[in-house]
Protein backbone atom coordinates (compact mmCIF):
# COMPACT_ATOMS: atom_id res chain seq x y z
CA UNK A 1 0.00 0.00 0.00
CA UNK A 2 2.75 2.48 0.96
CA UNK A 3 4.67 1.77 -2.21
CA UNK A 4 1.54 2.28 -4.30
CA UNK A 5 0.86 5.55 -2.54
CA UNK A 6 4.32 6.86 -3.43
CA UNK A 7 3.92 5.67 -7.04
CA UNK A 8 0.62 7.51 -7.31
CA UNK A 9 2.08 10.67 -5.78
CA UNK A 10 5.08 10.55 -8.08
CA UNK A 11 2.79 10.66 -11.11
CA UNK A 12 1.38 13.94 -9.85
CA UNK A 13 4.31 15.77 -8.27
CA UNK A 14 7.35 13.93 -9.59
CA UNK A 15 10.12 12.42 -7.51
CA UNK A 16 10.04 13.23 -3.81
CA UNK A 17 13.20 13.50 -1.79
CA UNK A 18 13.54 11.82 1.59
CA UNK A 19 10.32 9.87 1.20
CA UNK A 20 10.55 6.12 1.57
CA UNK A 21 7.97 3.38 1.87
CA UNK A 22 7.92 0.46 4.26
CA UNK A 23 5.30 -2.23 3.78
CA UNK A 24 3.89 -4.76 6.22
CA UNK A 25 4.19 -8.33 5.05
CA UNK A 26 1.87 -11.06 6.16
CA UNK A 27 4.61 -12.96 7.98
CA UNK A 28 6.11 -9.94 9.76
CA UNK A 29 6.44 -9.70 13.50
CA UNK A 30 5.96 -6.17 14.80
CA UNK A 31 9.65 -6.22 15.69
CA UNK A 32 10.60 -6.97 12.04
CA UNK A 33 8.51 -4.07 10.89
CA UNK A 34 10.07 -1.85 13.57
CA UNK A 35 13.53 -2.68 12.30
CA UNK A 36 12.59 -1.70 8.74
CA UNK A 37 10.89 1.51 9.83
CA UNK A 38 13.88 2.40 11.97
CA UNK A 39 16.21 1.93 8.98
CA UNK A 40 13.91 4.19 6.96
CA UNK A 41 13.90 6.83 9.71
CA UNK A 42 17.69 6.82 9.81
CA UNK A 43 17.70 7.24 6.04
CA UNK A 44 15.34 10.23 5.88
CA UNK A 45 15.92 12.02 9.19
CA UNK A 46 18.58 14.64 8.61
CA UNK A 47 18.29 15.84 12.19
CA UNK A 48 15.00 17.74 12.06
CA UNK A 49 12.87 14.69 12.63
CA UNK A 50 10.51 12.68 10.47
CA UNK A 51 6.79 12.15 9.99
CA UNK A 52 5.49 8.60 9.61
CA UNK A 53 2.26 8.18 7.63
CA UNK A 54 0.37 4.98 8.43
CA UNK A 55 -3.01 3.56 7.43
CA UNK A 56 -5.05 2.73 10.51
CA UNK A 57 -4.78 3.66 14.17
CA UNK A 58 -4.00 0.54 16.21
CA UNK A 59 -2.97 -1.55 13.21
CA UNK A 60 0.52 -3.11 13.10
CA UNK A 61 2.23 -0.34 11.05
CA UNK A 62 0.94 2.20 13.56
CA UNK A 63 1.95 0.06 16.54
CA UNK A 64 5.46 -0.44 15.20
CA UNK A 65 5.91 3.26 14.36
CA UNK A 66 4.52 4.34 17.70
CA UNK A 67 6.92 2.13 19.63
CA UNK A 68 9.83 3.71 17.74
CA UNK A 69 8.48 7.24 18.07
CA UNK A 70 8.12 6.85 21.82
CA UNK A 71 11.82 6.00 22.03
CA UNK A 72 13.22 8.59 19.62
CA UNK A 73 13.17 12.34 19.44
CA UNK A 74 11.27 14.28 16.81
CA UNK A 75 9.22 11.52 15.28
CA UNK A 76 5.49 12.02 14.74
CA UNK A 77 3.05 9.37 13.54
CA UNK A 78 -0.11 10.26 11.64
CA UNK A 79 -2.90 7.80 10.80
CA UNK A 80 -5.43 7.74 7.98
CA UNK A 81 -2.76 8.19 5.33
CA UNK A 82 -4.26 9.24 2.02
CA UNK A 83 -3.02 10.56 -1.30
CA UNK A 84 -4.01 14.22 -0.77
CA UNK A 85 -2.11 14.14 2.54
CA UNK A 86 1.02 12.89 0.84
CA UNK A 87 0.70 15.33 -2.07
CA UNK A 88 0.29 18.33 0.18
CA UNK A 89 3.35 17.25 2.16
CA UNK A 90 5.32 16.86 -1.05
CA UNK A 91 4.69 20.42 -2.14
CA UNK A 92 4.58 22.23 1.21
CA UNK A 93 7.04 20.63 3.62
CA UNK A 94 10.22 22.37 2.41
CA UNK A 95 11.72 24.54 5.15
CA UNK A 96 9.07 23.67 7.74
CA UNK A 97 9.66 22.02 11.10
CA UNK A 98 8.06 18.75 12.16
CA UNK A 99 5.19 20.45 13.97
CA UNK A 100 4.26 22.53 10.95
CA UNK A 101 4.61 19.59 8.60
CA UNK A 102 2.34 17.50 10.82
CA UNK A 103 -0.29 20.25 10.74
CA UNK A 104 -0.15 20.34 6.94
CA UNK A 105 -0.66 16.57 6.78
CA UNK A 106 -3.51 16.58 9.28
CA UNK A 107 -5.38 19.35 7.48
CA UNK A 108 -4.84 17.98 4.00
CA UNK A 109 -5.78 14.48 5.10
CA UNK A 110 -9.02 15.44 6.77
CA UNK A 111 -10.29 18.25 4.50
CA UNK A 112 -9.75 16.12 1.40
CA UNK A 113 -12.45 13.69 2.40
CA UNK A 114 -15.72 14.81 0.87
CA UNK A 115 -18.54 13.60 -1.36
CA UNK A 116 -19.59 14.75 -4.78
CA UNK A 117 -23.06 15.82 -3.66
CA UNK A 118 -21.63 17.83 -0.79
CA UNK A 119 -19.28 19.57 -3.22
CA UNK A 120 -22.01 20.38 -5.75
CA UNK A 121 -24.34 21.67 -3.07
CA UNK A 122 -21.83 24.14 -1.68
CA UNK A 123 -21.30 25.75 -5.09
CA UNK B 1 -18.66 -17.48 30.63
CA UNK B 2 -16.52 -14.38 31.09
CA UNK B 3 -13.63 -15.41 28.83
CA UNK B 4 -15.12 -15.62 25.37
CA UNK B 5 -11.97 -16.22 23.37
CA UNK B 6 -8.26 -16.90 23.80
CA UNK B 7 -6.02 -15.99 20.89
CA UNK B 8 -2.28 -16.50 20.61
CA UNK B 9 -1.09 -13.68 18.37
CA UNK B 10 2.34 -12.14 18.50
CA UNK B 11 1.08 -8.90 16.96
CA UNK B 12 -1.07 -8.48 20.08
CA UNK B 13 -3.71 -5.80 19.50
CA UNK B 14 -3.75 -4.88 15.81
CA UNK B 15 -6.07 -4.28 12.86
CA UNK B 16 -7.66 -7.76 12.71
CA UNK B 17 -8.53 -7.60 16.40
CA UNK B 18 -9.81 -4.04 16.43
CA UNK B 19 -11.98 -4.47 13.35
CA UNK B 20 -12.97 -8.09 12.71
CA UNK B 21 -12.89 -9.73 16.14
CA UNK B 22 -14.22 -6.70 17.92
CA UNK B 23 -17.25 -6.56 15.65
CA UNK B 24 -17.88 -10.33 15.82
CA UNK B 25 -17.94 -10.47 19.62
CA UNK B 26 -19.24 -8.04 22.16
CA UNK B 27 -15.77 -7.59 23.65
CA UNK B 28 -15.78 -5.55 26.84
CA UNK B 29 -12.30 -6.25 28.10
CA UNK B 30 -9.19 -7.15 26.12
CA UNK B 31 -6.49 -8.70 28.27
CA UNK B 32 -3.08 -8.90 26.65
CA UNK B 33 -1.01 -11.42 28.52
CA UNK B 34 2.70 -12.15 28.33
CA UNK B 35 5.16 -11.67 31.18
CA UNK B 36 7.66 -9.67 29.13
CA UNK B 37 5.11 -7.37 27.54
CA UNK B 38 3.47 -6.74 30.90
CA UNK B 39 6.78 -5.54 32.34
CA UNK B 40 7.53 -3.16 29.45
CA UNK B 41 5.92 0.20 30.35
CA UNK B 42 6.19 1.53 26.80
CA UNK B 43 4.28 -1.38 25.31
CA UNK B 44 1.70 -1.25 28.09
CA UNK B 45 1.08 2.46 27.40
CA UNK B 46 0.70 1.87 23.69
CA UNK B 47 -1.57 -1.16 24.03
CA UNK B 48 -3.89 0.81 26.31
CA UNK B 49 -3.87 3.70 23.84
CA UNK B 50 -5.16 1.56 20.99
CA UNK B 51 -8.14 0.24 22.96
CA UNK B 52 -11.36 0.25 20.96
CA UNK B 53 -13.98 2.72 22.23
CA UNK B 54 -16.18 -0.08 23.56
CA UNK B 55 -13.60 -2.13 25.46
CA UNK B 56 -10.98 -1.58 28.11
CA UNK B 57 -7.49 -2.99 27.77
CA UNK B 58 -5.35 -4.57 30.48
CA UNK B 59 -1.84 -5.87 30.06
CA UNK B 60 -1.14 -8.55 32.64
CA UNK B 61 1.35 -11.27 33.46
CA UNK B 62 0.05 -14.81 32.90
CA UNK B 63 -0.47 -15.27 36.63
CA UNK B 64 -2.34 -12.00 37.05
CA UNK B 65 -4.43 -12.69 33.97
CA UNK B 66 -5.68 -16.02 35.29
CA UNK B 67 -6.22 -14.60 38.77
CA UNK B 68 -8.29 -11.79 37.29
CA UNK B 69 -10.33 -14.15 35.10
CA UNK B 70 -11.22 -16.19 38.19
CA UNK B 71 -12.27 -13.10 40.14
CA UNK B 72 -15.94 -12.12 40.60
CA UNK B 73 -15.26 -8.92 38.68
CA UNK B 74 -14.52 -10.92 35.55
CA UNK B 75 -17.90 -12.67 35.72
CA UNK B 76 -19.59 -9.47 34.57
CA UNK B 77 -17.45 -8.96 31.46
CA UNK B 78 -16.92 -10.45 28.03
CA UNK B 79 -13.17 -10.98 28.07
CA UNK B 80 -11.01 -11.50 24.99
CA UNK B 81 -7.54 -12.75 25.88
CA UNK B 82 -4.56 -12.19 23.62
CA UNK B 83 -1.50 -14.22 24.56
CA UNK B 84 1.67 -13.60 22.61
CA UNK B 85 2.99 -17.11 22.01
CA UNK B 86 1.73 -20.72 22.22
CA UNK B 87 3.82 -21.05 25.40
CA UNK B 88 1.69 -18.28 26.92
CA UNK B 89 -1.46 -20.15 25.93
CA UNK B 90 -0.15 -23.26 27.64
CA UNK B 91 0.89 -21.28 30.72
CA UNK B 92 -2.64 -19.86 31.01
CA UNK B 93 -4.07 -23.38 31.11
CA UNK B 94 -1.35 -24.55 33.53
CA UNK B 95 -2.23 -21.64 35.78
CA UNK B 96 -5.83 -22.84 35.81
CA UNK B 97 -7.67 -20.96 33.10
CA UNK B 98 -10.63 -22.97 31.93
CA UNK B 99 -11.05 -22.81 28.15
CA UNK B 100 -12.28 -25.36 25.62
CA UNK B 101 -10.50 -23.74 22.67
CA UNK B 102 -7.32 -21.77 22.08
CA UNK B 103 -6.92 -20.02 18.78
CA UNK B 104 -3.64 -19.55 17.01
CA UNK B 105 -3.51 -16.19 15.26
CA UNK B 106 -0.46 -14.56 13.72
CA UNK B 107 2.81 -16.20 14.70
CA UNK B 108 5.57 -14.42 12.84
CA UNK B 109 8.93 -15.92 12.03
CA UNK B 110 11.30 -15.97 14.99
CA UNK B 111 14.72 -17.54 15.18
CA UNK B 112 14.48 -21.33 14.98
CA UNK B 113 10.89 -21.36 13.82
CA UNK B 114 9.49 -23.29 10.87
CA UNK B 115 6.84 -22.20 8.45
CA UNK B 116 3.38 -23.77 8.47
CA UNK B 117 1.70 -21.04 6.44
CA UNK B 118 2.32 -17.39 5.52
CA UNK B 119 1.03 -16.28 8.89
CA UNK B 120 2.10 -19.13 11.16
CA UNK B 121 5.71 -19.96 12.04
CA UNK B 122 6.32 -22.13 15.08
CA UNK B 123 9.33 -23.01 17.20
CA UNK B 124 9.84 -26.46 18.65
CA UNK B 125 8.87 -25.24 22.08
CA UNK B 126 5.74 -23.62 20.60
CA UNK B 127 4.73 -26.91 18.98
CA UNK B 128 5.34 -28.74 22.28
CA UNK B 129 3.13 -26.24 24.07
CA UNK B 130 0.33 -26.78 21.55
CA UNK B 131 0.83 -30.53 21.82
CA UNK B 132 0.35 -30.37 25.58
CA UNK B 133 -2.87 -28.41 25.04
CA UNK B 134 -4.04 -30.97 22.50
CA UNK B 135 -3.21 -33.84 24.88
CA UNK B 136 -5.24 -32.21 27.60
CA UNK B 137 -8.24 -32.43 25.31
CA UNK B 138 -8.30 -28.77 24.39
CA UNK B 139 -8.94 -27.79 20.83
CA UNK B 140 -6.27 -25.74 19.13
CA UNK B 141 -7.67 -23.80 16.18
CA UNK B 142 -6.04 -21.47 13.67
CA UNK B 143 -8.41 -18.68 12.73
CA UNK B 144 -7.13 -15.35 11.46
CA UNK B 145 -10.69 -14.09 11.07
CA UNK B 146 -13.80 -14.89 13.12
CA UNK B 147 -15.39 -16.32 9.95
CA UNK B 148 -12.63 -18.94 9.56
CA UNK B 149 -13.66 -22.49 10.44
CA UNK B 150 -12.97 -23.53 14.04
CA UNK B 151 -11.63 -26.93 13.02
CA UNK B 152 -8.97 -28.71 15.05
CA UNK B 153 -5.56 -27.51 13.86
CA UNK B 154 -3.51 -30.21 15.54
CA UNK B 155 -3.68 -32.74 12.62
CA UNK B 156 -2.33 -30.03 10.30
CA UNK B 157 0.51 -29.29 12.70
CA UNK B 158 1.31 -32.94 13.16
CA UNK B 159 1.54 -33.36 9.40
CA UNK B 160 3.56 -30.19 8.81
CA UNK B 161 6.11 -30.68 11.59
CA UNK B 162 6.13 -34.43 12.38
CA UNK B 163 9.57 -34.36 14.03
CA UNK B 164 8.45 -31.71 16.57
CA UNK B 165 4.92 -33.04 17.03
CA UNK B 166 6.12 -36.49 18.15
Amino acid sequence: MAEGMIDAARMIVGDMESVVSVSLKEMDAVEDLMARIEAALIEVDKGDGALVLVDAFGASPFNASARLAMNRKNIEVITGMNLPMLLELAVQREGQDLKAVTKIALEAGTTSIRTLSQTLKSD
Amino acid sequence: MPVIHVRMDNRLIHGQILVSWNSAFKIEHIIVTNDRVASDPLQVTLLKAVAPLTAKVSVLSIKDCVAYCKSPEAEKENIFIIAKFPEDGFALVEEGLNMPELNLGNQAFVRGSKKISNTVFLTESGVKALKSLHERGLRVTCRMMPSDADTDYWPTLEKALPEWAK
